[in-house]
């Protein structure tokens, strides 16, 4: 059988993969990739000796750095997903040209989320084979898990038939994996939203906000995407493109915004225990007002405003605050979700009283999840030489 | 088949640690307060000296609180957290996959990771070292010095747990939040 | 059998068990170095097994004797389950308790004979046989009572409480005949025995279970366990039937069980005792009739008292109590009796004035007629034990002990302090020059820890029985390693009170090393010595070479007990047998193996009432008042209606008078000792501003020093820490963890503190036990700090019984 047949792609020597045009920015991007691989190795290796003792995390905070990489990834993937199906499932017709680029960066993105995971999960071997054997139905990790599992097979799928040009199947496989993918992940925001124990979590906030929020990260994700694709000389068609997703992102942002302060709004009210305290914690941090909000929403909303969406170069560099916020957005959600201690008295002799509960990432910690920005960055440069992932000026 | 429970005249307790150390020794806990299925809370006593408030000074002995509707249960992707025959809320170590997520949910942190068998474990009333040689009661409540807990069947109304817990008056903990607790702080 | 140990003690390596609670802010308190060990151990659970056995034994983990059953799996112990049988513990087992199989299988356990090899005290010693270890101490022995011409007493000799203490203490008393015995009581609880014994006749047993008010001034039930009186209290505090007063400078978990709580200037106890009298005195609310039927000097009391103005207002000014609190707590006090009592106290090693203290609480009680009576201080009744009786030699060179006229009263078991100065003071009309230890561990519990050391170096030979390395231990020249209390068969015991009973420590697993019980040691060190130190009495005692010279060598050797290991030579478990069947009978005997614990009409009054309780006695069956009196017949009076029926029973009490001693001339007229409590201003120490007064105690999960290595006690905590009130620690900038500095005049240790509300501006206090320097006890060594390097050696002038709340020390942040 020829694989060819079912998923066309470039033949390559190895000479031909490694070879990349020697700009200044190529090679910076190569030892940056090279760079965050090894660490990210180099996390795994110090993983596999000590367990979960080389992470940060403990009793009271046992979701740490690496679930929020993930959810920052997989966020990042059905944010690709929902936007590239703008196009080619919705068919409106500016956001036609991001099929294959977005499929594929929402297959990498998925796939380095799960990466990450599975230094986080104790056993995931034996998770894949008692989510089948034994599954836990009322469970939200059961149900994200099983889905995302699904989603990805629906995107690759997806994939396979946009390089093949099938536009009916890929439309099939892309709407279903649209369908599973927003299940998914509202399913990831249910993760925190069922849990009735960490009031600040709980509620109908999450999966929705993590749908809007998948987009602000889709539509920043497709700035960075395009912006190195084109090194920013863009031809017309991709401008216009990029004009209309700022104006998309512009209103996106805005709704964020609103759905934050009424998040806030409503926590801080009524001052219920575990709730009120943490939202005021919460909104009063660095991290939130330096990272959420300025550099993932105001920076990208005051260019999109002032310049009426048209500075797409400037929100190329924007996107990358904007990512830079998003992933404290995803920190944040793990640890203010688990700021509140459950056990508020202390359990030893001369202690303080528990306050809230601290947590601080271990080296590991960071190489792991950092460093797997480097292999999203391998996985899209082999996408990219072996696939033609560039829109057909005619669709 | 019961439907097993615990009453705790906490009132009485005086920190000792008895049972910590009753349930440690009977179940195999790993030494380090992180690896507690057990614990005594204290309050630490309001006012400055010499006018401290003696009754807001309190010790409040604690554990799985073996929820008739647990949130770690209803959480856990494999189903290794499970309720046994008597009501139990136990943990099958072959099965639990280390995602910890019992213990994002559990409202009263009465999880721990077992890091020898590296899975989450938690207080199983003895069920597996005592309760299945016929023992009818807990570790913990054995060794207690001033008699702080009450172990037995609730289903049973001639039980001394259900009699307690007609004749006097209780509460529990994070009642609001729908866990149907089965310990029971007598007031 | 190696592999006991690893299967209790996971050894790091495995990575996951490197790092213990990584997070947990206990280790932000601990040293960074000491964080190592405590990771490195792991329980095992219990599994069912087809070789379990259940076997009744003693908890020796403290001076309780708690009934245990230990689970053994394949000859390991794998639990330790309370045995419900037992009236005095009721049940239960404390976390110490719980804690014994950590201590059986601590791998720092001293596990065969050694010798020193070193200096003394340096460390190094070489593994012996148990003869070879016999024979250096016979060799020293010889040398030593050769040069001193027979006089036994220069063998100097301590001893720990312990159910095997008094086959040691025999041994060394009777059979080698030394005088110079020290134990625990002066550095205990001896000031509160004499003051109760004196003045009661008894010390006697609070009855808690039925007590309606009760002060605890200076006794810490919550966390100083003593059985079964916190067993009883707590079940009855916080308005469950008695009312509690606790007095104490620290607001301890006592306290927190209180109805009122009153801090206190440390060591002025007496002028609250003599206030809360002079109230009860004045407005008459004593117990009229008991107090004329059964106190003797009573009126001089009443006028003692009253002459001496112990106003409320007066004490105020002493104790830092209130006036108002004081005529509340004595009316109210009175209200309750006869079910009143002010506790008697355990460790009263305190201050200068303990002893009358004592006695003030003592009258105190009696004024309301507490005494022999249900609720209040009551006598109980002890079952005989048959005997067994040692034939001892008497020796005419001994002399009397050395610190004999240290002290107005010194006893048979000595004062420790005064005993050991005498020794290194140049003052001791002979020289003490061997000194043998028998599970007491007087580098860590006597004050002054330096001056013990140079005692220790004085001595030309230093024995020591123990069953861990301790401070005391490294400075043996021959360690004999006892079995563990779970190892080895104890001498049966009877324990008295309303409910007695007897219970026996039978062995539970076979001794894991080369180590034996006491009497076997007392035994092969018997069989060494005895012809050897014959031959030394035969060299210079007249009066043994005049009856030599009578009944000939061999009949008077045999008769007069010179045999040495003779008394010693059967098996406990036969000498146990005896002193039970001789009594009770076969049955009985049986009984007691099997279940732990006897008592006549065992098999029909133990019945259980509830989950978690027993009855062991029916309530008419109890034994509330037990001393015999004449029932005082008026008509008008009706005994069952009146509860203060005490009043018309005229009671014939252990003392010289049979009466309730309010004072007690003889000893005034002569030993110069107070006939009547009286406060003495010159013998209180107050605390000069900006300084200290250092108090020291227990903790719930630590026994003294003995369990200072115990892994999963550790574990509940970790290490003692000095507690400050917080706004002097404020003010000093002393934060929760800092390092301070403490110095007294005797020296300066360094602790971490614990500022709190929980403790008067005045006083600092930490936890005794901890500050180890043996560094082959892996746990322990220099965890923590030890009080009796800055404890001064001062004693109380009456029985020299050690004052140690009397130091003052200054603090300093480093
Ligand atoms: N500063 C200060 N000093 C104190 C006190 C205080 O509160 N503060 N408390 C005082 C009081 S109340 C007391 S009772 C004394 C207690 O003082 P000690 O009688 O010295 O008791 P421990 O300190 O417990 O030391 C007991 C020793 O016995 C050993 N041991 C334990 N079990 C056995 C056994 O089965 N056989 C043998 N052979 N040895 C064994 C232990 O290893 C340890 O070395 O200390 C007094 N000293
Ligand atoms: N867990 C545990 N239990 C034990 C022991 C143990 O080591 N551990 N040891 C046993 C032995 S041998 C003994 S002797 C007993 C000791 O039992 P206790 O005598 O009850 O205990 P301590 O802690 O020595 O002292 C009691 C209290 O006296 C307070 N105090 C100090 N100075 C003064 C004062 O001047 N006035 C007043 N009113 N209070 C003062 C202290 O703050 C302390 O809380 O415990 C026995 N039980
Ligand atoms: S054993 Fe009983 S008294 Fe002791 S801490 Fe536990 S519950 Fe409290
Ligand atoms: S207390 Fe926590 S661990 Fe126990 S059953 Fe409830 S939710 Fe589960
Ligand atoms: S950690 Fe184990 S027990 Fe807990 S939810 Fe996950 S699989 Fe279930
Ligand atoms: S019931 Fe058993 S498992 Fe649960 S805390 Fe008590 S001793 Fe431990
Ligand atoms: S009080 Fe605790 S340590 Fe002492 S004998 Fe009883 S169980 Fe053992
Ligand atoms: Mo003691």
């Amino acid at each position: 059988m020829n694989v060819s047949k079912i998923l066309p792609y470039k033949k390559q020597t190895l000479k031909s993969f490694f070879t990349f045009e020697f700009t200044a920015l190529n090679i910076l991007m190569f030892w940056l990739t090279i760079g965050l691989v090894t660490t990210m190795l180099w996390g795994i290796g110090a993983y596999l000796v000590q367990g979960h003792h080389a992470y940060g995390v403990t009793r009271q905070h046992a979701w740490g750095l690496l679930i929020a990489m993930y959810v920052f990834f997989v966020v990042s993937s059905t944010g690709l997903c929902i936007m590239s199906s703008l196009g080619h499932v919705f068919n409106i017709k500016s956001f036609q040209i991001i099929g294959k680029r977005a499929i594929i960066g929402a297959i990498i993105t998925i796939l380095t989320g799960f990466a990450v995971i599975a230094f986080e999960i104790g056993h995931p071997v034996r998770m894949v084979i008692y989510n089948v054997l034994t599954p836990g139905l009322t469970s939200a990790i059961w149900w994200m898990g099983t889905l995302y599992g699904m989603y990805l097979f629906f995107i690759i799928l997806e994939f396979l038939f946009l390089n093949n040009d099938n536009h009916k199947y890929s439309k099939i496989f892309g709407l279903a994996g649209l369908v599973v993918g927003l299940a998914a992940h509202s399913n990831l925001g249910a993760v925190f939203g069922f849990l009735v124990a960490r009031p600040i979590a709980n509620g109908v906030f999450f999966p929705l906000y993590f749908i809007l929020s998948a987009m602000v990260t889709g539509s920043y994700l497709l700035f960075l995407i395009y912006g190195w694709r084109y090194k920013m000389d863009f031809p017309p068609e991709v401008e216009k493109f990029m004009v209309t997703l700022a104006q998309v992102l512009g209103l996106l942002l805005a709704i964020l915004m609103f759905f934050e302060i009424w998040r806030a709004l409503t926590a801080i009210y009524g001052d219920m225990p575990e709730r009120g305290d943490i939202a005021r914690h919460m909104i009063t941090s660095k991290r939130f007002l330096i990272g959420e909000v300025l550099l993932g929403m105001l920076i990208p909303f005051a260019i999109i405003v002032v310049s009426k969406g048209r500075a797409i170069k400037a929100m190329v560099y924007a996107s990358i605050t904007g990512m830079v916020g998003i992933f404290w957005m995803r920190y944040d959600l793990v640890d203010d979700t688990q700021l509140a201690p459950m056990l508020p008295l202390k359990i030893r002799e001369y202690l303080p009283a528990p306050g809230l509960t601290e947590y601080t990432p271990t080296s590991v910690e960071w190489m792991i999840s950092i460093g797997a920005i480097g292999l999203a960055f391998v996985m899209y440069y082999a996408a990219d030489k072996f696939f033609d992932l560039d829109h057909k000026t005619t669709i | 088949m019961a439907r097993y429970g615990m009453a705790l005249d906490y009132k009485n307790c005086i920190n000792c640690k008895a049972c910590e150390s009753a349930c440690k020794e009977q179940n195999g806990i790993l030494l380090g307060a992180d690896y507690h299925r057990i614990w005594v809370g204290v309050r630490e006593i309001e006012g400055i000296f010499p006018n401290l408030s003696i009754g807001s000074s309190s010790f409040e002995p604690s554990q799985c609180q073996q929820c008739d509707n647990a949130p770690c249960q209803e959480v856990c992707p494999t189903n290794a957290t499970y309720y046994d025959g008597n009501g139990v809320v136990r943990v099958n170590p072959d099965q639990c996959i280390l995602c910890t997520y019992c213990m994002q949910a559990c409202p009263y942190d009465a999880r721990y990771v077992d890091d020898r068998t590296t899975t989450v474990d938690k207080c199983n009333f003895c069920s597996d070292t005592r309760l299945i040689q016929g023992e009818t009661t807990t570790a913990c409540q054995a060794t207690c010095p001033t008699k702080v807990r009450i172990f037995g069947d609730l289903d049973d109304p001639d039980s001394e747990i259900s009699k307690v817990l007609r004749d006097r008056e209780y509460r529990k903990l994070k009642e609001h939040l729908g866990t149907r607790p089965k310990l029971f702080y007598l007031t | 059998m190696q592999t006991e140990i690893s299967r209790r003690r996971f050894l790091q390596g495995t990575a996951a068990l490197t790092v213990v609670s990584v997070s947990s802010a206990a280790a932000l308190l601990i040293k960074k170095e000491k964080k190592h060990a405590i990771a490195e151990y792991g329980l095992e659970k219990t599994k069912w097994s087809e070789h379990l056995e259940e076997i009744p034994t003693l908890c020796e983990m403290c001076v309780n004797k708690c009934a245990a059953i230990a689970r053994v799996e394949e000859g390991v112990v794998t639990k330790l389950n309370p045995n419900p049988l037992f009236p005095k513990s009721k049940n239960m087992l404390c976390a110490r308790g719980n804690a014994g199989i950590q201590a059986l299988y601590d791998p720092d356990r001293l596990k065969y004979p050694l010798i020193r090899v070193g200096k003394r005290g340096e460390g190094r010693f070489k593994r012996v046989t148990w003869d070879e270890a016999y024979e250096h101490i016979k060799e020293k022995m010889v040398k030593i009572l050769d040069e001193e011409k027979d006089n036994r007493s220069t063998i100097g000799f301590c001893a720990g409480e312990g159910m095997a203490e008094h086959t040691y203490a025999s041994f060394m008393k009777e059979k080698i005949g030394s005088s110079n015995f020290v134990n625990h009581s002066s550095i205990c609880l001896a000031t509160t025995i004499a003051g109760y014994t004196l003045t009661l006749g008894g010390y006697g047993q609070a009855d808690l279970e039925n007590a309606e008010y009760v002060i605890m001034a200076g006794a810490n039930r919550a966390e100083a366990i003593v059985t079964p009186d916190t067993m009883d209290i707590f079940k009855r505090t916080r308005a469950g039937g008695a009312k509690l007063v606790v007095i104490d400078p620290r607001f301890t978990n006592t306290a927190a069980h209180a109805d009122t709580w009153l801090p206190i200037e440390v060591g002025t106890d007496l002028a609250f005792v003599l206030a809360l009298s002079y109230v009860v005195i004045t407005e008459e609310r004593y117990n009229k009739r008991f107090t004329q039927e059964n106190m003797s000097d009573f009126e001089a009391y009443k006028k003692h008292i009253i002459d001496h103005h112990y106003t409320p207002e007066w004490a105020e000014k002493i104790t830092g109590i209130k006036a108002a609190e004081i005529y509340k707590i004595a009316r109210d006090f009175m209200a309750h009796a006869p079910r009143s009592i002010y506790y008697q106290g355990r460790r009263t090693a305190w201050s200068q004035q303990d002893y009358q203290l004592r006695r003030a609480q003592a009258i105190f009680t009696a004024m309301g007629g507490g005494i022999d009576q249900k609720g209040g201080i009551i006598f109980g009744k002890k079952l005989p034990l048959g005997e067994h009786a040692i034939n001892s030699p008497s020796y005419d060179n001994a002399k009397e002990r050395i610190e004999k006229n240290k002290a107005a009263v010194i006893g048979a078991s000595g004062s420790w302090l005064a005993w050991r100065n005498t020794v290194i003071d140049g003052t001791a009309p002979y020289p003490v020059r061997a000194f043998f230890a028998y599970k007491q561990n007087p580098m860590l519990s006597v004050p002054n820890t330096k001056k013990t050391k140079e005692m220790l170096q004085k001595m030309d030979l230093v024995v020591v029985i123990d069953t861990m390395p301790s401070d005391t231990v490294m400075m043996a020249d021959v360690i004999l390693p006892e079995s563990l209390y779970l190892e080895r068969e104890d001498p049966v015991k009877t324990f008295g009170g309303a409910e007695p009973s007897i219970a026996l420590r039978k062995k539970v697993v076979e001794a894991k090393y080369d180590t034996k019980p006491v009497i076997e040691i007392m035994r092969g060190l018997g069989e060494k010595l005895s012809k050897p130190l014959f031959e030394i009495s035969k060299k210079y005692d007249e009066a043994l070479l005049e009856e030599i010279a009578e009944r000939g060598e061999k009949v008077v050797y045999k008769e007069e007990g010179y045999d040495l290991a003779e008394g010693y030579r059967h098996s406990q478990e036969t000498i146990n047998h005896h002193q039970v069947a001789s009594v009770y009978g076969e049955e009985a005997w049986k009984i007691l193996r099997e279940k732990g614990v006897f008592y006549p009409d065992m098999d029909r009054y133990f019945k259980q009432k509830s989950v978690n309780e027993y009855q062991y006695y029916p309530e008419h069956k109890k034994y509330y008042s037990v001393i015999e009196g004449d029932l005082i017949n008026e008509p008008y009076h009706d005994t069952c209606v009146d509860t203060e029926e005490i009043a018309v029973l005229k009671k014939d009490f252990r003392t010289a008078t049979k009466k309730i001693a309010c004072a007690l001339y003889n000893l005034e007229k002569k030993k110069g000792v107070d006939a009547m409590p009286t406060w003495r201003e010159e013998l209180y120490t107050p605390t000069p501003k900006g300084k200290f007064k250092f108090i020291t105690g227990r903790h719930a999960q630590f026994t003294q020093s003995g369990t200072a290595n115990n892994a999963l006690l550790l574990d509940l905590l970790p290490q003692n820490h000095l507690w400050i009130n917080k706004h002097i620690a404020e003010e000093k900038g002393i934060g929760l963890g800092d390092s301070v500095e403490v110095t007294s005049s005797i020296g300066t240790i360094e602790i971490t503190a614990y500022p709190t509300e929980k403790i008067a501006e005045n006083v600092v206090f930490f936890i005794h036990g901890f500050g180890a320097e043996s560094s082959e006890l892996t746990l322990a060594h220099h965890r923590g700090a030890n009080d009796n390097l800055i404890i001064e050696d001062q004693y109380e002038k009456t029985f020299g019984s050690a004052a140690m709340h009397e130091t003052i020390v200054e603090i300093r942040r480093v």
